[in-house]
């Protein structure tokens, strides 16, 4: 990712699935951008739970039963359990009004249930899948399912380890995004399952070629979630489709629990230092409104975020250079600049930011640690499924006294 | 479109009276100034015009930094920017459109904007992969130097491609066919190059293609001051030649005029307004297309001694202006400066094109 970004897509989130789910769409590009927590149809009972609300809920939640997993935070999607087959019913984030897509996952073998003439019939457990975004891979990775994973959207946007392991040794395809999706590749290979990235306009025609074919084609549209949390869930529709409930839950109930404990701690410090986020590009600075999932770790980190009340119908607000310097030259921090890492590149860029307080400071991080030699950045790949690190990370930079012994895994200082 | 008629000449303009022209030019100097101070007055975070005035004066209160950040780095910087954007882009616009002799060329029309084009996208988009490719783009480029090197690389690769033209193409009407045709080339390039390009660098180069006045400063407004006045100089001492060629060539030869060379010299001073602008700022439209016809139908002259410092002020006013709008005044949101000088000129253009049958009629 170019450092020239104030990138609305990286504050929000949206980032590397969004982008890379859209390249050659050009002239949505910018649009894209905007368009970042998707809350152009954000419904309204999304609103971030409030601080206290969380940890009372998790604890009174039922215990899962066995082969089951209930969704607590994310609002895009539901899993119900019904006699031998799940029912995952996915909303369109986008258009209210717009039916939600159903998928029924049935063993494979089974009979099609009757009922959902409309829905996707999925034979689990998945023996391959195809994910088009670094979320995807992430998933997959997360649930230690790696190798179901046969075809990505680009080699370049992968980090996982095993992942490139397997790229390397030839057993992983690349299929192209969007308008140039490789359909011909995807056909003669026939994965069980094409992950894809949700996006505003995108009818379910968008994929008639490869469900003419057979394949049944999911849209994760997890980038619409207004919680880290609720992000990070999106795992379970994976783990549902891979009959993995019982490792999801193990899983994701850790770093839920984690996340709880960090965002407490950062809740109630005492000490609320100010931040600024993102990298403008000239004359505009985009920033995270307030239901963009970035102003919630804010908040959980116990920051104070100038933009905490104002909410955009894009998720990011798009305001001028002015509007934002008077903050950033008395703020205490300065986060997510782009893809630089040295304060001389920063201030290449634009010798003006040497005013800022947080530059003076030594206190501008950026959360591009983890990029490997291909420019791909971690953050918006595991880093999408451990809000607990993430947090834990904003938390040793904001209040180091609260983690001392924190070694930063995905944020760095700029030097 | 190609009809070879000079704008303005189509009645020739009966040596108006020196005064009402000097008042035209005073009365232009005077919305500089206004729309100068304007700019600087406003801007999304509300500061009173005294306290701007204060510290423009230098007597701003000094705690209030913050103020004298906004005045001094961000609104000061760009106010002049826009003073310089203004000037260079409608004088050069002015410089076409008689070379040309065809009121709808502009700086764009020798596809000098398209080269820069070309050049940022060469910096911007070159494929990473590679970690020592990634390096470089780690410099920066939002306002960097690799920026504008490239911009008016690209700039002058065409330039040197055009000049080179001119010297064996005596028609102006092939040579503006030849300068829309190597837009068309680079265009493509740059389609063919975002095709294969990663969203987010597309991303950054559709910022660029927007146009901005701001993140011009220091140093590089420096630069950019002095390639804009050295092409500004040039263009007032081709304005006997310009007159000259208002008649065609062949009338303008037998004035005694050497065509090539003046032709020579237009299209250097062209290139250094329209190359440096477009590698600060992106490429700005409309106001090359626009601010020589309102000039002329404002001044009421042919007479390039006239109308090029004209075109100069008006141009200057029109973009301050348009930056003004642009910071929508009373939101903290902001247009690209390309959006808002586009949606003011289009409407020039086609009372242009509208208003042309009717006066070829008689």
């Amino acid at each position: 990712m170019l450092q020239t970004l104030p990138s609305p897509g990286r504050a929000g989130g949206v980032a590397f699935a969004f982008f890379t789910g859209r390249r050659g769409w050009l002239p949505g590009l910018l649009l894209a951008g905007h368009l970042v927590a998707g809350a152009q149809a954000r419904p309204p009972q999304a609103a971030a739970p409030g601080p206290a609300a969380r940890p009372a809920r998790l604890a009174a939640r039922p215990a899962p039963a066995a082969g089951r997993t209930t969704v607590s935070y994310a609002k895009g999607f539901t899993i119900s359990y019904v006699a031998n087959y799940k029912l995952l019913t996915i909303k369109s984030p986008f258009e209210a009004k717009a039916p939600a897509a159903r998928y029924l996952l049935v063993p494979r073998g089974a009979a099609r249930p009757a009922g959902y003439p409309d829905a996707q019939l999925i034979a689990t457990p998945l023996r391959s899948l195809v994910g088009l975004s670094s979320m995807h891979v992430a998933l997959a990775d997360f649930l230690g399912a790696a190798d179901v994973l046969v075809g990505v959207g680009s080699f370049q946007y992968v980090s996982a380890p095993r992942v490139r392991q397997r790229i390397a040794a030839g057993q992983v395809y690349e299929v192209g995004q969007s308008t140039e999706l490789n359909n011909e590749l995807l056909v003669a290979r026939h994965p069980d399952l094409v992950m894809t990235t949700g996006w505003p306009g995108e009818g379910p025609g968008h994929f008639q070629t490869l469900q003419a074919a057979g394949i049944p084609v999911l849209v994760n549209s997890e980038w619409v979630e207004t919680t880290p949390l609720a992000r990070a869930e999106w795992v379970k529709v994976l783990a549902a489709l891979l009959n993995k409930e019982a490792v999801v839950n193990e899983k994701f109930d850790a770093v839920a629990r984690e996340y709880q404990r960090l965002a407490t701690l950062g809740r109630h410090a005492t000490r609320r230092p100010s931040v600024v986020v993102g990298l403008p590009f000239k004359d505009v600075w985009y920033v995270p409104d307030a239901g963009n999932y970035l102003a919630q770790f804010l908040r959980d980190a116990g920051a104070t975020y100038h933009w905490d009340r104002t909410r955009a119908a894009s998720g990011s607000l798009a305001l001028s250079f002015e509007a934002v310097a008077p903050v950033a030259l008395t703020a205490d921090y300065w986060l997510h600049t782009g893809t630089l890492t040295t304060k001389a590149a920063l201030l290449a860029q634009d010798a003006r930011y040497a005013a800022f307080a947080p530059v003076r400071t030594n206190r501008v991080f950026n959360n591009n640690l983890r990029t490997n030699a291909q420019g791909s950045n971690d953050y918006w790949e595991s880093g999408a499924l451990r809000p607990d690190l993430l947090l834990a990370d904003l938390l040793h930079i904001l209040h180091p006294e609260l983690l001392p012994a924190w070694t930063l895994r995905y944020y760095q200082p700029l030097r | 479109m190609l009809t070879p008629t000079a704008p303005g000449a189509a009645d020739p303009p009966p040596a108006p009276p020196r005064p009402r022209l000097a008042q035209g030019l005073l009365l232009l100097l005077v919305l500089v100034v206004l729309a100068f101070v304007l700019d600087v007055a406003l801007g999304p975070v509300r500061i009173p015009v005294l306290t701007v005035a204060r510290h423009l004066l230098g007597h701003g209160p000094p705690a209030d930094a913050a103020t004298a950040f906004i005045v001094h780095q961000i609104r000061l910087p760009k106010a002049l920017t826009a003073l310089a954007v203004g000037s260079g882009l409608a004088v050069s616009g002015l410089q076409m459109q008689t070379l040309f002799r065809n009121p709808l060329a502009g700086p764009s029309a020798l596809g000098l904007t398209a080269g820069a084009g070309l050049g940022v996208a060469v910096v911007m988009l070159t494929s990473g992969g590679v970690a020592s490719a990634l390096a470089v783009r780690q410099v920066g480029l939002a306002g960097s130097w690799a920026l504008v090197l490239a911009a008016t690389a690209g700039a002058a690769l065409v330039l040197a491609l055009v000049l080179a033209l001119a010297a064996r193409v005596r028609d102006n009407v092939v040579l503006l066919i030849v300068g829309l045709m190597v837009a068309s080339v680079t265009g493509a390039l740059v389609s063919l190059w975002q095709y294969f390009s990663a969203p987010e660098q597309i991303q950054a180069y559709l910022l660029w293609t927007f146009g901005a006045l701001g993140g011009v400063g220091g140093a590089q407004l420096a630069v950019l001051a002095t390639v804009v006045g050295a092409g500004l100089a040039l263009a007032l001492a081709s304005a006997k030649p310009l007159n000259a060629l208002l008649l065609g060539e062949n009338y303008a030869r037998s004035l005694g005029l050497r065509v090539r060379r003046s032709r020579s010299l237009i299209i250097l001073s062209t290139s250094l307004l329209a190359g440096s602008i477009t590698a600060f700022c992106g490429p700005i439209g409309f106001v090359g297309i626009a601010v020589p016809h309102l000039t002329r139908a404002l001044l009421g002259t042919a007479d390039h001694r006239v109308l090029l410092p004209g075109a100069c002020l008006l141009g200057a006013a029109l973009v301050l202006a348009c930056d003004c709008l642009a910071q929508l005044p009373g939101s903290q949101l902001t247009l690209p400066i390309n959006v808002v000088t586009s949606l003011l000129g289009a409407p020039v253009v086609l009372w242009v094109v509208l208003r042309r049958p009717l006066r070829a009629a008689p």
